[in-house]
C-alpha cells in the first residue's frame, strides 16, 4: 500500500501571548492524508487553522511532533516539488502577468522549458484564463486572480495542495465556483487536498470534513 | 535563467510598465557618477598626455647633458650610435637672450638646432605653421606664435638678438654688436609657455652667441619604437665614460616630480569622484530596502513556493548588480559622447561668457586635451560595479532573513 501523501503526528504549537503568558494553539494534532483524498479543516477564528496548514506546508516548525510528506520527512528542498499552497490573499507577483505567475512555481523548482509553458497555458485554460494569459493582476478581478493561484499551485503537479481559506477574499457566488474548480482540478489529477474554510458548504465537499476547536483537531 | 535573476530583471522592469521610474532614477544616478569618472579623468589623462607629448617632442626621450658643455659632440653621437635602442641624436645648444624687435624687447628661450639632424629626433616641422624650416639658416630665426604677435614680428621681419656674451664683451670695453637676424618661420607648439617664450636658431648662430665654439649643451636621443626611455638612458650612462661630467636622463626620469604631481592629481580625482558613485549606490540601496518592505509578502510566497533564502538574497544583490551594469553603461556612453563633444560646449559656454582667452591663458592649452586609459576605464567599470552590487548587499540581507510564516503575515 502507498504511503500517505501527508502524515502529522502529535503536533503542538505554543506562542509566547504577551510577556510570559504561552498559548498553546495547537495540541497532538495528527493527520493524515491519502493520495487524491481531500481533507476539509473548519473551525472559529483563533482555533489554529492558519498555523495548522503552516506547519503542514513546512513553514514553520512544530514545537514538538513530526511531519512527513509522502513517507518521507518534510523538508524546504521538497517543498516546490511536493507541495502547492494556495491563500487567502492569492499572493500574486504585481510585475508579471498571469502566465509568468503560474510559471514561477516551476522556475523555483528548475529551468523551464516548452514543456512548463505549455502546461501553464493549459492549466490557465482549466482555470478559464487561457485568453486573461498576458494579463497583469491588476488587470484581473478578485476570482480570478484565485484562479491564477490554483493554476500556480498546481503548476509543478503536486502530491498535496493546502488551501488555506482561498474563498476569505471573495464574494460567495465567485468563492463557490473558485471551491469547485479548486476540488475537480484535484480529483480529476488525483492531487490530495486539505481545505481550510469557515464555509460548512465547502468543507462538506471533500472528501473528510474535520473540525478544529481550541487547538484539537477533531 | 535562474528564477531569482528571472525576479530580479522583472523587479527592475515590470511587464506592462514603459518607464519603470525607480529603475530609471536608480540607472541614472550612477550613470551620471560615471560620466562625470570618464570626463574628469579622461580630460586630465589628456593633461597629463598632452604634457608628456609636448615634452618628448620638443626634447626627445632621452636626453644627454653636460655638467657645463660638451666640447665634441660629434664624438658623443658616434659613440650613442652604438648604444642599442638609440634610434637617432641630434645636437643642442640653449640659453636666454634679449629679442628686439621695432623697439619692443623680449627675453625669450633661445634653442639651437642641428639642422642636419633636428627632424631625425624632433618633429619640429610639423609645428611651424608659417613659413618653413627649410629656410631656417645662420641669418635667420623662428619664433613661437604669441612671441611674434607680442612684438608684432611677421615673416620677413628683422629681428635684434642680443647674447650674455656681448655683457661680457662690455667688461673688457669690447664692442660686440647684436645679430640681426630674419624671421623665416613661426611655430606653434600648442603650449601657452612654449608659444611665447622660445625661438629657434641653427645651432652654428647659438654657438656664435654664446661662444661655444664646436661645443653644445646637450644630445636629445630618439628611441627605437617599443623601447623603454628608462632603460636606453641606462644603456647610455653605462656606456659613457665614467667622469660624471655627462649624464643621461630620459623624459620620465628628468620630469618625475612633475609626473608624480599629475599621477596624484588623478588618483584624487578618481577617489574623490568615487564618492559620487558611492552617494548613488545609497540611494540604489535605499530604494531597494524600500522594495523589500515593500515586497515582504512577496518574499514570504518565494519561500512558500521552495525558493530558498540565499536564493530570495541573490535577486536583491543582482537587482544592485544590474543598476550597476547599466548605470556604467549609460554613463560610458553619455561620457564619451560629452568627451567627443567637449570643445564644442566648451566654445559655447565660453562665448555665453565671455572667457574664451582663460583656457590659453592658465590651462596652456587652445583645446581641451583628453585621454582615455584603457586601464582607468576597466578601473570605472569594476568600482562602479562592486559598489552597486554591495548596496543590494542590505536589502538583500533583509529579505534572506524574513521568515515565510511572518513575511505572508505582515501588513
Amino acid at each position: 500500500m502507498a504511503a500517505p501523501v501527508l502524515t502529522a503526528r502529535n503536533l503542538t504549537k505554543t506562542y509566547l501571548s504577551g510577556i510570559s503568558q504561552r498559548l498553546q494553539v495547537l495540541r497532538d494534532v495528527s493527520l493524515t492524508v491519502a493520495a487524491g483524498e481531500s481533507v476539509s479543516i473548519r473551525g472559529e477564528s483563533g482555533s489554529g487553522k492558519s498555523t495548522l496548514i503552516n506547519l503542514l506546508a513546512g513553514l514553520d516548525a512544530p514545537d514538538a511532533g513530526t511531519l512527513d510528506w509522502g513517507g518521507s520527512p518534510a523538508s524546504v528542498d521538497r517543498r516546490a516539488d511536493y507541495l502547492g499552497i494556495v491563500f487567502q490573499s492569492f499572493y500574486l507577483i504585481p510585475e508579471m502577468d498571469a502566465l509568468a505567475n503560474v510559471l514561477m512555481a516551476a522556475r523555483i523548482r528548475g529551468p523551464i522549458g516548452s514543456a512548463e509553458r505549455a502546461r501553464a497555458r493549459d492549466l490557465l485554460g482549466k482555470v478559464g484564463l487561457g485568453e486573461r494569459a498576458t494579463h497583469l493582476p491588476s488587470q484581473l478581478s478578485g476570482g480570478e486572480r484565485q484562479r491564477v493561484a490554483l493554476a500556480r499551485a498546481l503548476m509543478n503537479g503536486p502530491k498535496l495542495v493546502l488551501a488555506d481559506e482561498p474563498t476569505g477574499n471573495l464574494d460567495e457566488h465567485t468563492g463557490d465556483a473558485v471551491i469547485e474548480l479548486l476540488l475537480s482540478l484535484c480529483r480529476d489529477t488525483r492531487t490530495a487536498l486539505v481545505l481550510v474554510t469557515h464555509n460548512a458548504a465547502h468543507a462538506a465537499k471533500c472528501d473528510r470534513p474535520l473540525n478544529l476547536h481550541e487547538g484539537v483537531l477533531g | 535563467m535562474p528564477w531569482y535573476l528571472y525576479l530580479a530583471l522583472k523587479q527592475l522592469f515590470p511587464s506592462g510598465r514603459r518607464y519603470p521610474f525607480f529603475t530609471l532614477i536608480s540607472i541614472l544616478g550612477v550613470a551620471l557618477g560615471v560620466a562625470l569618472l570618464v570626463i574628469s579623468i579622461s580630460v586630465m589623462g589628456g593633461f597629463g598626455h598632452e604634457i608628456r607629448r609636448m615634452i618628448v617632442d620638443t626634447q626627445g626621450e632621452v636626453q644627454v647633458k653636460a655638467r657645463g658643455f660638451i666640447q665634441e659632440p660629434a664624438a658623443l653621437q658616434s659613440l650613442l650610435a652604438r648604444v642599442p635602442g638609440v634610434a637617432a641624436t641630434t645636437a643642442y645648444a640653449e640659453g636666454v637672450a634679449m629679442l628686439e624687435h621695432d623697439r619692443k624687447p623680449a627675453f625669450p628661450a633661445v634653442q639651437g638646432i642641428d639642422l642636419n639632424h633636428v627632424n631625425d629626433v624632433i618633429p619640429l616641422r610639423r609645428f611651424v605653421r608659417l613659413g618653413s624650416l627649410d629656410n631656417l639658416d645662420d641669418d635667420s630665426v623662428i619664433l613661437s606664435s604669441q612671441l611674434a604677435i607680442s612684438l608684432g614680428a611677421r615673416l620677413g621681419s628683422m629681428v635684434e638678438l642680443y647674447s650674455p656674451l656681448l655683457l661680457e664683451k662690455l667688461k673688457n670695453d669690447e664692442v660686440m654688436l647684436p645679430r640681426e637676424l630674419t624671421v623665416v618661420g613661426i611655430f606653434e607648439v600648442g603650449h601657452q609657455q612654449l608659444d611665447s617664450s622660445v625661438v629657434i636658431v641653427t645651432l652654428r648662430t647659438m654657438q656664435d652667441l654664446y661662444g661655444l665654439g664646436r661645443g653644445v649643451h646637450g644630445v636629445n636621443v630618439k628611441i627605437a619604437e617599443g623601447e623603454d626611455p628608462d632603460r636606453v638612458a641606462r644603456r647610455i650612462n653605462e656606456a659613457l665614460p665614467p667622469d660624471g661630467n655627462v649624464e643621461a636622463r630620459s623624459w620620465i626620469d628628468a620630469n618625475q616630480d612633475f609626473l608624480f604631481v599629475l599621477q596624484l592629481e588623478k588618483n584624487m580625482i578618481f577617489f574623490l569622484l568615487t564618492f559620487i558613485i558611492i552617494v548613488a549606490a545609497f540611494s540604489v540601496a535605499s530604494s531597494l530596502l524600500i522594495a523589500v518592505v515593500r515586497k515582504t509578502r512577496e518574499i514570504g510566497l518565494l519561500g512558500a513556493l521552495g525558493g530558498k533564502p540565499r536564493q530570495v538574497a541573490a535577486c536583491f544583490c543582482f537587482q544592485g548588480f544590474f543598476i550597476g551594469v547599466a548605470g556604467t553603461v549609460v554613463g560610458l556612453v553619455l561620457g564619451f559622447t560629452m568627451l567627443h563633444f567637449r570643445n564644442d560646449m566648451i566654445r559655447v559656454f565660453t562665448q555665453l561668457t565671455g572667457s574664451e582667452e582663460v583656457l590659453t591663458r592658465f590651462y596652456q592649452f587652445s583645446r581641451l586635451p583628453a585621454y582615455t586609459a584603457p586601464t582607468d576605464i576597466a578601473l570605472i567599470i569594476a568600482c562602479t560595479i562592486v559598489i552597486s552590487t554591495l548596496a543590494g548587499l542590505l536589502p538583500a540581507w533583509r529579505a534572506a532573513r524574513l521568515k515565510p510564516v511572518e513575511a505572508l503575515r505582515s501588513e
